[in-house]
């Protein structure tokens, strides 16, 4: 009876302890992922990095968030940084971050305790300009020893998100799709 | 005639090329506590950004001085500098450069420093985050007192 009484008591202790820690264990947190953007025209390609990205992963609910200071592009000309941040274009003093909020659909398919790559999808809503929109886009995941590394390949056309070029240099230089890859790195808990 | 021609294209020459700012070859727009400028974004993002950010993302510069808790890597191998208290819910995030990775080599965990660079975001609370965002300078260096 004893030994009955006991077993039920370290039973529930474990019951509690594991109810109290583990929903905090499974967000991921990334400060310094990042973010590529590739313009591709007969004329010039244009392309500028962005190391500062914070992004969030949960590995048990599949949702990731990402937020992207705006003005932390770099591009090779200082012109062509001037001009992406005025608010002709990206207007990053009145919309310093860009955000993309989204769900892993195929989450239960990744086994996080295991070493490979997975092809995962992903819905959710971007936020850049002060437009948001629903997007749909494939990802990778790959699980090396405690690191779990995202990357993402997207297409991103300018004038969905109210960024228009009519005229002059910019018009012709600058693509109506760019590219833009996006890659962070996170650390499991042990 | 032509050397007026040559003035011409030599102006658009600079204009396209011109190179980017050197931050720490410019004077500081403001020094103050990183708790300050924390604060000061806590207390009204839209003013601070107002204050803090330009339109064609050539922001100001500040000189911050707090104490270090974290020094990290990012992917570009810069190493990063965050400047926060214990009890503070978020800090400034310090990114070095190539040229200046080198001189956060001595700083230890606790030791108060005071870092210059240009900033590109604010610090406040994200709410799909579910987390503090700490403001993000760039091409930091530390400053000799």
């Amino acid at each position: 009876m004893k030994k009955i009484i006991f077993t039920i008591g370290i039973t529930g202790i474990l019951t509690l302890t594991l109810a109290f820690t583990a929903p905090t264990v499974t967000k991921l947190v990334s400060k310094a992922g990042h973010i590529n953007f590739f313009s591709h025209t007969a004329i010039e390609d244009i392309t500028a990095d962005n190391f500062k990205v914070v992004s969030t992963l949960d590995t048990e609910t599949g949702v990731v968030v990402y937020s992207v200071p705006m003005q932390g592009f770099e591009f090779e000309k200082a012109l062509m940084q001037k001009h992406y941040n005025s608010s002709k274009f990206l207007d990053t003093k009145k919309f310093p971050k860009a955000k993309f909020k989204g769900q892993i659909t195929n989450i239960t398919d990744i086994n996080f305790d295991k070493d490979g790559t997975y092809n995962v999808s992903v819905d959710g809503e971007m936020t850049l300009h002060g437009v948001t929109k629903a997007i749909t886009e494939t990802a990778t995941i790959t699980v090396k020893g405690n690191k779990i590394i995202v990357e993402t390949k997207l297409k991103l056309t300018l004038a969905d998100y109210n960024i228009n070029f009519k005229k002059g240099k910019p018009s012709t230089n600058i693509a109506k799709i760019i590219d833009v890859t996006s890659k962070s790195e996170y650390t499991k808990k042990g | 005639m032509l050397s007026g021609l040559i003035i011409g294209v030599g102006i658009i020459f600079y204009v396209f090329n011109q190179p980017h700012r050197n931050i720490q070859a410019i004077a500081s727009d403001y020094q103050m506590k990183a708790s300050t400028l924390v604060e000061e974004y806590f207390t009204d993002a839209i003013l601070a950004n107002e204050k803090y950010l330009q339109d064609e993302g050539e922001s100001k510069i500040i000189a911050v001085t707090g104490t270090v808790a974290s020094i990290t890597k990012d992917l570009d191998q810069q190493q990063v500098v965050l400047l926060k208290d214990k009890n503070e819910k978020a800090g400034v995030s310090c990114t070095f450069t190539s040229e200046t990775n080198i001189n956060t080599k001595n700083l230890k965990i606790g030791e108060t420093v005071t870092i210059k660079g240009v900033i590109r975001s604010g610090a406040g609370y994200d709410e799909d985050l579910e987390l503090y965002e700490d403001v993000i300078l760039e091409k930091c260096d530390i400053v000799n007192n």
